[in-house]
């Protein structure tokens, strides 16, 4: 069993790319315009990877090691997220703080890059995106806990195996829960209303600003690797906070149709809202937090009201 | 006498004889010889500590409320001596390269063994008055080094706070061992000790409120000294809060520990918070140890808590955490200050905004000081991973397991513990950019040459445990569950196998990372175009227009601007109507200077002035004190009232 859930987790290596690819297409649908095909980003890949690396002038290590440090920690990461459940045999454990840390080593490896390039437009990404990082990672922190509570502990494949069945649904902890991690899942995958990733105007951007300077093999890292994080986004949101059956199958093709209506959801969400000014967006996660918090006290009152 | 204690009371010989050479000659050799034998007497004192944590049980005399002079060693003395060799042997050897470019050297190679002398003996004290002596040792000893190697005001000033603060506060400590001595832990007492010594050591800790002095005394110390007050001498500190707060008061009641939680956290998140908005690398160090000590704290409180909580395991647990953390920051803030004092040295000045290119200039420090930031910011695989990782847990079973007020109060801790570790990201992602990469900005710095060997060789010495212990914390951590007041037991792995957690495989994870980093390295190949200037809109990247510590922090100023209220001067110099001049300053000053110790100042000054009328210099007036102190006195003892 745990060979299949292995070889399934490695399936997420390669089915990433089509979470960001089927969200551009169907935004594009819902604006009016045929838009880009769910492939696309693996066109972009595959164009990337037969173009050559541009370097800028003075950059050194931390500029050419951010790439594969950030894809190797975003592999690292699906290796740690079980899928419907379960998780192979990596021997890395799955712990839910685990996973956070290695966001946190990916986000600076990125900044580090920025640092060393020296470009203002890159370290203006930086700068925004650990500020806002940093709200994300307390509200993450949150959520992790109400998804704990349940489980008594932060084994990522406890968790998604206590939030399996549908009791769990009368627990207003994990109503609330789910509207934090949303927001989390907003928040880390540079969707709006938090950043807007189809811009290419400098002043604006937020994760995009530091892949400025990348070219050929890296940004393909570097695209790929955000292409996963919208993957381990959803994927940890389908098998923590939605209900999903305890058996492999059910739950396998339960987390796929979550995936996909997370897909969705986010799609829409571009199309309906505005980017936020991004001094409010710590606003937003902040709230996220109080109502996280408020999930904890209901949990602590005695759980169903 | 145990084995241990004969290496102990080596180490102790080699601290005296290596403090007395150089006061004995003049000679440079006098002084390079003492500072070895100096660092080679911590190097014992460690090797002590690890023995006697090996053999466990107490050598000596055991740890008692009384004023008769006792010195004996026990496992926790045994754990604070191991980060006392770990910290002190290589800021020493640095200290050997360092040193004789400075003032006074000799002076203040003698202070720096008297004050590690003061360190150990306190460790050692069995007994009330000993360990009073020894703390007040510990206290002035390092203000006098300072005055020794600066004589500038900056410095006179921060030392008379420095002791102010600490001597104010620190008669919390006075007040809680002697009532400790007199009535002994319990009852109301044990509530007014336990408040008593929170203040005492809190201040000497640098627990917010009680901080003012740190930020301010740390930086204008020599380098290795910098580097020992803020990696040893708080956690000294942190000892005597353990020993009295969790040993003595044991066991400790609910409120104490979720008074430590809240004080922690807010040590915490301020101290980063004003480590982020410094200019000057020493003081922006000096403000994140206030934010460690805050974890740490933070640790101890949630320990307590759940002890309460009837989980005497993750009990254990949580109070081991906040000890690794407790060793892991002695180690790389010692690291950083020391990386901090050779960069000063290389170029002269340590503005954060003037430095720049240093990782190219000196490889070696550049190195070391680079995996201290990594490790203080908390990315695996490096120490300061693990250690949060472990608060982290600790903080979310503080909430699993409470009630609901308990619970709230551990949810509140997790997400403030992991916002510090997001603001210390930030912070020392914003350090590693300004000095060790990008162009230099000085021409001092360009011209920067590597340390002596001795400063690298200390350097290199400190960033081995910061890799080590994040790739086993694992083999560490059951010492340290051992060591505290409830009892637990965790399996002796590398990494982290906690029950009820999804376990930290330290050594797998860094494994895996660099193993699968480095498969992608392999297939992105070599093919690269020629560089090109990096994309500034068709602008050139001038070192003049780099970004700036102030830059960088900016969005999170722009979002807490509230909370932080900078002040803000800007003048613009007009000459008919052109703009030939612009001069623009903003400080973040501290809340407690700002509500406190400014108005404590005032009255305090006005205090002086008035006390100062009673010192008339006539032998007169003095004479008729003591007259008038005699008859009291007197009038006292007829009376009855003196017994």
């Amino acid at each position: 069993m745990s060979a299949i859930a292995a070889v399934v987790q490695a399936g997420g290596l390669a089915v990433a790319p089509l979470v960001p690819g089927t969200i551009q297409a169907l935004k594009a649908r819902m604006q009016g315009r045929r838009g880009p095909s769910p492939l696309q980003p693996y066109r972009e890949l595959r164009r990337l990877w037969s173009r050559s690396g541009v370097e800028p002038l003075g950059a050194g290590l931390p500029y050419r090691l951010a790439p594969p440090v950030v894809a190797a920690c975003l592999i690292l990461a699906l290796a740690i997220v079980p899928v419907a459940g379960r998780s192979g045999p990596w021997g890395l454990g799955h712990d839910a703080f685990a996973l956070v840390g290695l966001l946190a080593l990916a986000r600076v490896a990125v900044a580090l890059a920025a640092w060393d390039t020296g470009s203002g437009f890159a370290l203006m990404g930086a700068a925004r995106d650990q500020t806002l990082a940093l709200f994300a990672e307390a509200l993450l922190a949150l959520a992790l806990l109400l998804a704990a509570l349940p489980a008594g502990s932060t084994d990522l494949v406890a968790m998604s195996g206590s939030a399996a069945g549908t009791a769990i649904w009368t627990e207003p902890a994990h109503w609330c829960a789910l509207l934090a991690f949303a927001l989390v899942v907003v928040a880390e995958t540079g969707r709006q209303p938090v950043d807007n990733p189809d811009t290419h105007l400098e002043l604006t951007m937020i994760h995009e600003g530091p892949l400025l300077e990348y070219a050929g093999r890296d940004l393909a890292y570097l695209q790929w690797a955000a292409a996963a994080r919208h993957w381990l986004m959803l994927l940890l949101a389908a098998g923590l906070f939605l209900p999903h059956p305890a058996s492999f199958a059910g739950a396998l093709g339960l987390a796929a149709a979550a995936v996909a209506a997370g897909a969705v959801a986010l799609a829409v969400l571009e199309t309906a809202q505005a980017k936020m000014r991004i001094l409010r967006v710590p606003s937003l996660l902040g709230l996220g937090c109080l109502v996280a918090l408020a999930g904890v006290a209901t949990w602590g009152a005695g759980g169903v009201l | 006498m145990t084995p241990a204690t004969a290496i102990c009371l080596a180490g102790a010989a080699g601290l005296v004889l290596g403090g007395a050479l150089p006061a004995a000659s003049r000679a440079a050799a006098a002084l390079r010889a003492g500072l070895t034998l100096q660092a080679l007497g911590a190097a014992l004192l460690g090797v002590g500590g690890v023995a006697i944590l090996a053999a466990g049980g107490t050598t000596g005399a055991p740890l008692s409320a009384q004023i008769r002079p006792a010195l004996g060693l026990d496992p926790l003395s045994g754990l604070f001596l191991v980060v006392l060799g770990l910290t002190a042997t290589p800021a020493l050897l640095f200290a050997r390269g360092y040193l004789p470019g400075g003032h006074a050297p000799r002076a203040v190679a003698v202070l720096t063994a008297a004050f590690l002398l003061s360190l150990a003996g306190l460790l050692a004290a069995r007994d009330v008055t000993t360990f009073l002596g020894f703390w007040e040792a510990m206290t002035i000893v390092p203000a006098a080094a300072i005055l020794a190697a600066r004589r500038d005001d900056e410095a006179r000033s921060a030392v008379l706070l420095y002791l102010g603060i600490t001597h104010l506060g620190g008669a919390g400590v006075w007040v809680a061992l002697l009532a400790l001595v007199l009535a002994g832990p319990g009852g109301a007492t044990g509530t007014l000790i336990a408040v008593a010594a929170l203040v005492g050591f809190g201040t000497k800790a640098g627990l917010a409120p009680l901080h003012a002095w740190l930020p301010r005394a740390h930086p204008v110390a020599p380098a290795h000294l910098s580097a020992l007050m803020s990696g040893l001498m708080v956690k000294v500190a942190l000892y005597g809060l353990i020993r009295v707060e969790l040993e003595w008061l044991a066991p400790a009641p609910l409120w104490l520990g979720l008074v430590l939680m809240g004080l922690g956290l807010a040590s915490a998140l301020g101290g980063v918070l004003y480590a982020l908005v410094q200019g000057e690398l020493k003081r922006l160090l000096a403000f994140s140890t206030i934010e460690n000590v805050g974890i740490v704290t933070a640790a101890l409180g949630a320990s307590v808590v759940l002890a309460t909580a009837g989980e005497p395991e993750w009990s254990a647990i949580a109070f081991a955490a906040g000890l690794l953390h407790l060793v892991n920051h002695a180690v790389f803030k010692t690291l950083l200050f020391l990386g901090a004092g050779a960069f000063e040295r290389a170029t002269g000045g340590l503005d954060l905004d003037r430095l720049g290119g240093l990782l190219r200039r000196m490889p070696w420090t550049g190195g070391a000081f680079a995996i201290g930031l990594l490790a203080i910011a908390g990315l695996p695989p490096l120490n300061g991973f693990a250690s949060e990782w472990l608060v982290l847990q600790s903080m979310l079973h503080v909430a699993l397991d409470g009630a609901i007020g308990i619970s709230l109060a551990g949810a509140v801790a997790l997400a403030g513990i992991a916002a510090t570790a997001g603001l210390a990201a930030l912070c020392f992602t914003s350090v590693f950019g300004l000095t060790l990469l990008g162009a230099p900005r000085r021409p001092e710095v360009a011209q920067a040459r590597e340390a002596a060997w001795p400063m690298r060789a200390g350097m290199v010495l400190l960033a081995v445990p910061c890799v080590v212990l994040g790739l086993v914390p694992g083999l560490v951590l059951p010492v340290l569950v051992d060591l505290a007041p409830s009892a637990g037991t965790v399996p002796a792995t590398p990494g982290l196998d906690l029950p009820a957690t999804g376990s930290l495989p330290t050594a797998a994870l860094a494994i895996a990372v660099v193993l699968v980093a480095g498969l992608l390295v392999a297939a992105r190949g070599r093919r690269r175009a020629a560089p090109a200037p990096a994309w500034t809109c068709g602008q050139r990247v001038v070192p003049e227009l780099s970004w700036t510590a102030a830059g960088y922090a900016k969005p999170l100023r722009l979002v807490l601007e509230a909370v932080l209220r900078p002040r803000r001067r800007l003048e613009v110099t007009e000459a008919a109507g052109v703009v030939t001049g612009v001069d623009y300053a903003s400080e973040v000053a501290l809340p407690v200077d700002r509500f406190v110790s400014e108005h404590a100042a005032r009255h305090g000054l006005r205090g002086a002035a008035f006390v100062r009328r009673l010192q008339t210099g006539n032998v007169r007036t003095y004479a008729a004190y003591l007259l008038a102190l005699v008859l009291g006195l007197l009038a006292l003892a007829r009376t009855g009232a003196l017994g």
